[in-house]
C-alpha cells in the first residue's frame, strides 16, 4: 500500500506571453508508507509544486495524484483541510506566527483539529521534546535561532501525528552541524512509522545518509540509481 | 485515545482517535475561547476599533432617539383622542321620552364616560343667547335645532372602538347624524405613520452603512492577517474555522456600538425630559418623556449585533477564499 502515489502528472503555468510554462512533466513515483525519501533537483525543478500537489495547495493539470489511497482529483473542497490534517509540512522559511508563544504556534494544528484543551497542552510538550525544545513553551518565537525556530516548525508538523512529513528545504539556511541534527530528527519521525519526503539541493548532506533520492530535472523526474539500502523500503515499494 | 507521548507511540495510526464527544465540547470550548479572545483584542486596542464603534453608534442613535421620539408622540396623541367628545344630533321632531330612552340607552354602552341630553328647546335658548339673534329667530316658523346627545368616551379608548361606537349611533332609527371631532386626530395619526415609515427607510439605509463600515473594518483586518491565514489553511483549517474570529469580532463590533448607542439615547433623553416636561407643564399636562424601553433597548443591541455579524460576513465571503496557502 502506498502512502503518496503519483500517475503521469503534468502541471502547466500559464504564463502572460508564451501561453504556458510545464513545471511537472509526466511525473509517476510511489512512496511506500513509512518510506523514507529524498527530492532533490536545481532551483526551480518544480520540487515545491510537487510537495504542493500533495497538500492540495495546486492542482495538476494532468494526471492523477493519490495520498493515502484517497484520489486528490475528485476530492470536494470541503475536504481538503483534513486531508491537509494527515500531513505534516515543514517549510525553509518555517511559517511561524510571531504575535504568539512557541506552546501556541505549536498547538494550533490540535486546536484546529478540536483536541481538548489538557490532551493538546501534553502533545504540545512531547512534541517540543522530541525536538528538544522543552521548555520554551512561553518564549515568542522570534526570539529563538534560525535552527531553533526551524525545530519549532517540525514539532508544529508532527503534532498532530501525521501519517505524512513533507518538508520543503528544511535545513536551507542552517549550518551543516545543525542540517545533520534536523535530518536525524526526521529520521526518528521514520522510525515511529511517519512516511517522509524531504525535498532539499543539500547533495553533501544527502549523500551521507543514503535513503531513497529522486531527483527532478526541468520537471521530469527520475530514481537516483546509485542509492543505498534503507531500512524502510526501496525504489518500487515492497 | 491514544496517550503515549509522540515519541515512543505509533505516530500514523493514533492521529485522528477522537471520539465525537470530545469534539463536540472541542468544538464548544473553541467557539467560547475565540469569542473571549476576539473580545480581548478588541478591549486591549480600543483605539483601533473606536472610529467603528463610534460610527455604528451614531448610526444607530440618530434613528432610535427618532423612533423614541415617535413612540412618546403617538403615546400623547392617544390620550388626545379621549378629549374628542362626540355630537349625536336627534331626528328633528323625536319626542323628549325616545330622546330620554336613547340617553339611557348609550349610557350603558362601553367606551360611554358620560352623556347628556340637550333638547331642542334648550338648544334654541342657548343659540338665542350667545348668538344675540333673538329677535330674529323669532320670526322662524319651527324651531330649526335638533336635539342633541353629547357623549365623552372613556379616557383612553382605543379611537377605533370611539369610531364603532359613532357608526353604530348612526345607524339607529332615532338618530340623524354623529359628529365624532376628530379629523383633526386622523392627521396626526397620519402624520405619526408617515414619521415611522420616513424612520424605517432612515434606519434600513443606516443599518446598510452599519453593514458597509463593519465590512470594511473586516476587510482590513483579514488583509493583515494574510500569513496567518495561510498557515491555519495550511495546517487543516476549514473555512469554518478561518472564519470564526472575524464573525465575532463583527458581532463584537455590533454590541459594543449598540451599548454606545444605548448611552447616548439615555443621555440624551435625560438633556432633553426636563424641558420637556416643563414645556407639558406650562400646556397644563402631566406629560413626561419616556426612556428607551428594556425590550426596545434589547431590540437595538441584538440589531446591531446582527448588523456586525451581517457585515462580518459579507467581507469574510469576499475575501477569505482569495486567501489559498
Amino acid at each position: 500500500m502506498s502512502m503518496v502515489r503519483f500517475e503521469g502528472v503534468t502541471k502547466r503555468y500559464s504564463d502572460g506571453r508564451s501561453g504556458s510554462k510545464e513545471a511537472l512533466s509526466q511525473v509517476d513515483f510511489e512512496l511506500a508508507k513509512g518510506e523514507f525519501a529524498f527530492l532533490t533537483g536545481h532551483s526551480g525543478a518544480g520540487k515545491s509544486t510537487l510537495l504542493k500537489l500533495m497538500m492540495q495547495m495546486e492542482r495538476p493539470s494532468k494526471g492523477q495524484v493519490y495520498v493515502d489511497g484517497v484520489s486528490l482529483n475528485t476530492m470536494k473542497a470541503s475536504q481538503v483541510p483534513y486531508l491537509r490534517r494527515k500531513i505534516g509540512v515543514v517549510f525553509q522559511n518555517h511559517q511561524l506566527l510571531f504575535d504568539r508563544t512557541v506552546f501556541d504556534n505549536v498547538a494550533l494544528p490540535l486546536l484546529i483539529a478540536g483536541y481538548q484543551p489538557a490532551e493538546a497542552a501534553r502533545r504540545v510538550r512531547a512534541a517540543l521534546d522530541s525536538v528538544g525544545l522543552l521548555g520554551f513553551e512561553h518564549r515568542n518565537p522570534i526570539e529563538l535561532s534560525g535552527g531553533e525556530q526551524q525545530r519549532v516548525g517540525i514539532a508544529r508538523a508532527v503534532v498532530n501525528k501525521p501519517k505524512l512529513l513533507l518538508a520543503d528545504e528544511p535545513t536551507g539556511n542552517l549550518d551543516p552541524e545543525l542540517s545533520e541534527e534536523i535530518m536525524n530528527l526526521f529520521l526518528r519521525f521514520q522510525q515511529v512509522g511517519v512516511t517522509v519526503l524531504i525535498a532539499t539541493h543539500d547533495i553533501a548532506l544527502i549523500e551521507r545518509m543514503g535513503h531513497r533520492r529522486l531527483v527532478l530535472d526541468h520537471g521530469r523526474l527520475y530514481e537516483h540509481s546509485t542509492q543505498h539500502a534503507s531500512s524502510a523500503g526501496d525504489d518500487h515499494g515492497l | 485515545m491514544a496517550s503515549k507521548p509522540l515519541k515512543t507511540s505509533n505516530a500514523g495510526a493514533s492521529a485522528h482517535n477522537i471520539s465525537i464527544k470530545d469534539r463536540l465540547s472541542g468544538w464548544g470550548q473553541q467557539h467560547q475561547l475565540v469569542a473571549v479572545e476576539t473580545l480581548m483584542k478588541l478591549l486591549t486596542k480600543p483605539l483601533g476599533s473606536a472610529m467603528t464603534w463610534l460610527v455604528i453608534a451614531i448610526s444607530l442613535t440618530l434613528p432610535g432617539a427618532m423612533w423614541m421620539t415617535l413612540d412618546n408622540l403617538s403615546q400623547l396623541s392617544n390620550r388626545f383622542q379621549a378629549s374628542g367628545s362626540m355630537n349625536v344630533y336627534l331626528q328633528p321632531g323625536l319626542n323628549e321620552n325616545d330622546a330620554q330612552a336613547l340617553l339611557r340607552e348609550i349610557r350603558t354602552r362601553d367606551h360611554v364616560a358620560a352623556a347628556s341630553y340637550i333638547s331642542a328647546t334648550q338648544a334654541l335658548a342657548e343659540f338665542r343667547d350667545s348668538s344675540g339673534l333673538g329677535d330674529a329667530l323669532d320670526l322662524l316658523p319651527e324651531n330649526p335645532l335638533p336635539g342633541v346627545i353629547v357623549v365623552e368616551p372613556d379616557l383612553g379608548a382605543p379611537q377605533n372602538d370611539v369610531k364603532g361606537l359613532a357608526d353604530t349611533l348612526k345607524t339607529d332609527g332615532r338618530v340623524d347624524d354623529v359628529e365624532l371631532d376628530a379629523a383633526w386626530l386622523d392627521r396626526l395619526h397620519a402624520l405619526l405613520a408617515l414619521s415611522e415609515r420616513i424612520v424605517w427607510v432612515l434606519g434600513a439605509l443606516l443599518a446598510l452603512a452599519i453593514v458597509l463600515v463593519v465590512g470594511n473594518t473586516i476587510r482590513l483586518s483579514i488583509a493583515s492577517r494574510v500569513d496567518e491565514i495561510r498557515v491555519i489553511k495550511l495546517v487543516g483549517a476549514t473555512n469554518a474555522w478561518v472564519r470564526r474570529p472575524f464573525l465575532y469580532t463583527g458581532l463584537w463590533f455590533g454590541l459594543v456600538g449598540g451599548l454606545l448607542s444605548w448611552v447616548l439615547l439615555v443621555v440624551g433623553w435625560l438633556l432633553v425630559s426636563g424641558p420637556v416636561e416643563d414645556l407639558a407643564r406650562l400646556y397644563g399636562s402631566e406629560f413626561e418623556l419616556q426612556p428607551l424601553g428594556a425590550g426596545a433597548a434589547l431590540v437595538l443591541l441584538l440589531g446591531a449585533m446582527l448588523l456586525g455579524w451581517i457585515g462580518s460576513w459579507w467581507s469574510v465571503f469576499r475575501h477569505l477564499h482569495q486567501i489559498e496557502p
